[in-house]
């Protein structure tokens, strides 16, 4: 036996040696050569619905097989949640590469901070022209740069009803007021089946859901420049109005956030919902009986004089300015928008996540599907409500971006005035005061 | 008189003493000492979580905890939580292991089952107990209902006393474990002898309970009780799961206004002013915990 082997037979001293040299010399590497031909970009999103991430996985799939060097890892985040989890991860320099589905409040708070990388670059990738008029303003930075793109708008206070229950009840128009929407709740409120499902937890919801009746009472959190204007007559209604449908709610409605509340609207529970057109999927799967009987509004303000007021988050897509992929991270942001992935993507929750490219919108591709074509008209209100719809970040037009909306949801002090006021029957006057004071410490901070 | 010198040996003995500490010393600074040390410091900053940039405050952060209201509500719930359930675990606790130390012929089975709400994991507890509580699709107001108690669905979770009394039982479920097999096993070490003694001189079970088997437990539970006081005092999990800390802050305990400060408002100097004050109403517990326990070493 000889320690020299034939070709034939395999290996040669030669061969080995070489092969050693290799080796050795790849071990030699510095760790960042040998990671840029892995890289491995973490996406964290709170959107993770099965269907989703089966949409996502096939998006990955495809982007990896066009970048063999780029594995990307998904890792579900929540609504409550990410604001914690981003804020350690911050912390930490243990951050994703890139994030989706965030409202763009809280990304103007990270970008005010120097936590987001500028996103105009992957916006040009994507294509300036495809996108509908206006769809990137929520996310332009006082630097006149972009912190993020969106993903998709929604709008995520549209009023749902039942007709069935409107027709047994003797309704005949979908409430427009909430005099209207008070007595139509109190007249579909019977067998077990509850008014509305207002959600009244101390949670980002109740912030959320209860900043749109104040704007749908004619008021506003701030003034254009970011003057603390919550201590209003406005609010005050609102309150009361928000009080008075307590009985018409399921006693749970205390602790409720969006998943309570969509669920209490899909099961039958409540004969009213509030929220996206998640609804319509998941009547489709959970619930089929009610699908003929269910449609949507904007959701009704205190008199018709006042204009409906929309709450969309302006789903984003960012990359951390700590990213340790940035370029790749920006490939893959802008591959998420590649048509087909993109469009199955929207597929996975139609109505509920809405196309920001006006190329999707039109794309034969993206309205070829059963609950678009079946709720068409819903889909269209929803498209054209969030199209016109802002947040605590960017509360109208004449509005400055609030960098610090996102620590005021996170904070609860809307949540908490509403608690107080409703369930502890506080006085409007001193809970409105002690908002309004959290407002402003956080403000100052 | 001069001390008398070291010899060669004695000085190699001492370096060497020294060598064989020095491991246990540079843990104990890496995962005691440090960190509490990070935490003062720390609370003396005025810091942005995110960046961790901030600039330096003095006290001014406990000035600011000592003088909110939250504070003070906070830690009231924080007694009442720990005291409730604390409460309630040692009187399922005992109970239940008494009934265990019978000889009945399920009792293999039942010490096994006993342990389940300890080991389950807390998400999963509450996820379960959240169904329980639910004002729609709950059994317990299904039954209720069905029963002709009540003629409305409770809210367990969203008012008050029913979220504080919600939470003391769920924890009481969940950490009575514990106690049943500290006790238990305290209970087959108590002699068999006392007890005949007793009975002999006439004494019912209820007289043999408090003279012989509680001062022989007594031991046990000041440890049981020092040990889940310091537990429960710091639960954050389970709370935080359950009610999130409201209705308003009627629920909301030290660790989730910590959390709070550090997560939600990104005050990591305020945050560490709120860990370094609990972690003083702390010490008084492992204060007590550690006199006990020295004071039964022989």
């Amino acid at each position: 036996m000889s320690l020299t082997r034939s070709s034939s037979g395999g290996i040669t001293r030669r061969g080995a040696l070489k092969g050693l040299a290799a080796t050795s010399a790849l071990a030699a590497l510095p760790i960042g050569a040998r990671a840029q031909s892995a890289t491995t970009l973490r996406w964290w999103s709170p959107q993770a619905a099965p269907a989703q991430l089966e949409a996502y996985q096939a998006q990955i799939a495809s982007f990896e097989a066009l970048h063999p060097g780029i594995k990307v890892v998904f890792e579900k985040t929540s609504d409550e949640g990410y604001a914690p989890q981003l804020a350690a991860a911050f912390a930490s320099g243990d951050v994703p590469d890139v994030v989706t589905h965030l409202p763009s409040f809280s990304v103007q708070t990270y970008y005010a901070n120097g936590l987001i990388e500028p996103f105009d670059e992957v916006i040009e990738a994507i294509g300036v022209d495809n996108y509908y008029p206006g769809a990137n303003e929520v996310f332009r930075t006082p630097d006149g740069k972009h912190c993020a793109t969106g993903i998709g708008n929604s709008a995520a206070n549209a009023l749902w009803v039942r007709r069935d229950l409107m027709a047994d009840a003797g309704i005949g128009k979908i409430p427009e007021t909430w005099d209207e929407l008070r007595a139509a709740c109190q007249a579909m409120q019977k067998g077990g089946i509850f008014g509305a499902p207002l959600p009244y937890g101390r949670n980002g919801m109740t912030s959320l859901i209860f900043i749109g009746f104040i704007h749908q009472a004619g008021g506003q959190v701030f003034t254009p420049d970011l003057q603390i204007a919550l201590d209003s007559e406005a609010t005050r209604n609102a309150l009361e109005f928000y009080r008075s449908m307590r009985e018409l709610c399921p006693p749970g409605a205390t602790n409720y956030s969006w998943g309570e509340s969509l669920t209490a609207f899909v099961s039958g529970a409540t004969a009213t919902g509030i929220y996206t057109g998640r609804v319509l999927v998941n009547v489709r799967d959970q619930n089929p009986g009610l699908a003929d009987q269910i449609t949507c509004a904007t959701y009704p303000r205190i008199a018709t004089d006042v204009a409906p007021w929309t709450f969309n988050d302006f789903a984003s897509v960012f990359i951390p300015a700590q990213s340790k992929n940035k370029d790749a991270a920006k490939l893959f942001a802008a591959y998420i928008f590649d048509p087909p992935g993109y469009i199955k993507q929207l597929h996975a929750a139609p109505g509920h996540v809405l196309p920001v490219l006006r190329t999707i919108g039109e794309n034969p591709a993206y309205l070829d599907n059963d609950i678009i074509r079946k709720y068409s008209a819903e889909v269209e209100l929803m498209s054209a409500a969030a199209a016109g719809g802002y947040n605590l970040g960017y509360e109208s037009a004449a509005h400055q971006s609030n960098a610090k909306a996102g620590e005021i949801i996170a904070a609860h002090p809307i949540a908490d005035m509403v608690q107080r006021v409703v369930l502890n029957g506080d006085s409007m006057d001193a809970a409105i005061g002690d908002a309004v004071k959290a407002i402003d410490a956080i403000m100052k901070a | 008189m001069a001390a008398p010198r070291q010899t060669a040996l004695e000085r190699q003995y001492s370096l060497l003493g020294l060598m064989l500490i020095a491991p246990t010393v540079l843990v104990f600074c890496a995962v005691i000492v440090y960190p509490l040390v990070s935490a003062i410091y720390l609370s003396l900053f005025s810091v942005f979580t995110p960046t961790l940039q901030g600039g330096w405050v003095g006290l001014e952060n406990y000035r600011s905890l000592l003088g909110s209201g939250e504070f003070w509500v906070s830690l009231r719930n924080n007694l009442v939580w720990t005291a409730g359930t604390l409460a309630l675990q040692v009187l399922f606790g005992v109970g239940m292991a008494l009934v265990l130390h019978q000889n009945l012929w399920f009792r293999s089975l039942a010490r096994s089952l006993i342990l389940f709400p300890y080991f389950v994991s807390t998400v999963v507890a509450v996820l379960v107990w959240k169904w329980v509580f639910n004002d729609l699709y709950g059994i317990l107001n299904h039954v209720m209902m069905a029963a002709g108690i009540i003629d409305w669905p409770v809210d367990y979770l969203g008012t008050m006393p029913n979220a504080m009394i919600s939470i003391i039982l769920v924890g009481a479920w969940k950490y009575f474990p514990f106690v049943v097999i500290a006790v238990l096993a305290r209970l087959q070490t108590i002699p068999e002898p006392l007890y005949e003694a007793a009975r002999i001189d006439g004494a019912g079970p209820v007289a043999r309970f408090f003279d012989i088997t509680l001062p022989q437990l007594r031991e046990v539970l000041v440890v049981i009780v020092l040990l889940r006081a310091i537990w429960d005092f710091k639960e954050f999990d389970l709370i935080y799961l359950m009610t999130g800390g409201g209705p308003v802050i009627a629920t909301q305990t030290l660790p989730l206004l910590v959390y709070k400060e550090a997560f939600a408002l990104n005050r990591m100097g305020m945050a560490a002013a709120y860990a370094v004050v609990m972690m003083a109403i702390m010490l008084v517990f492992m204060v007590l915990y550690i006199r006990r326990t020295r004071e039964r070493r022989p």
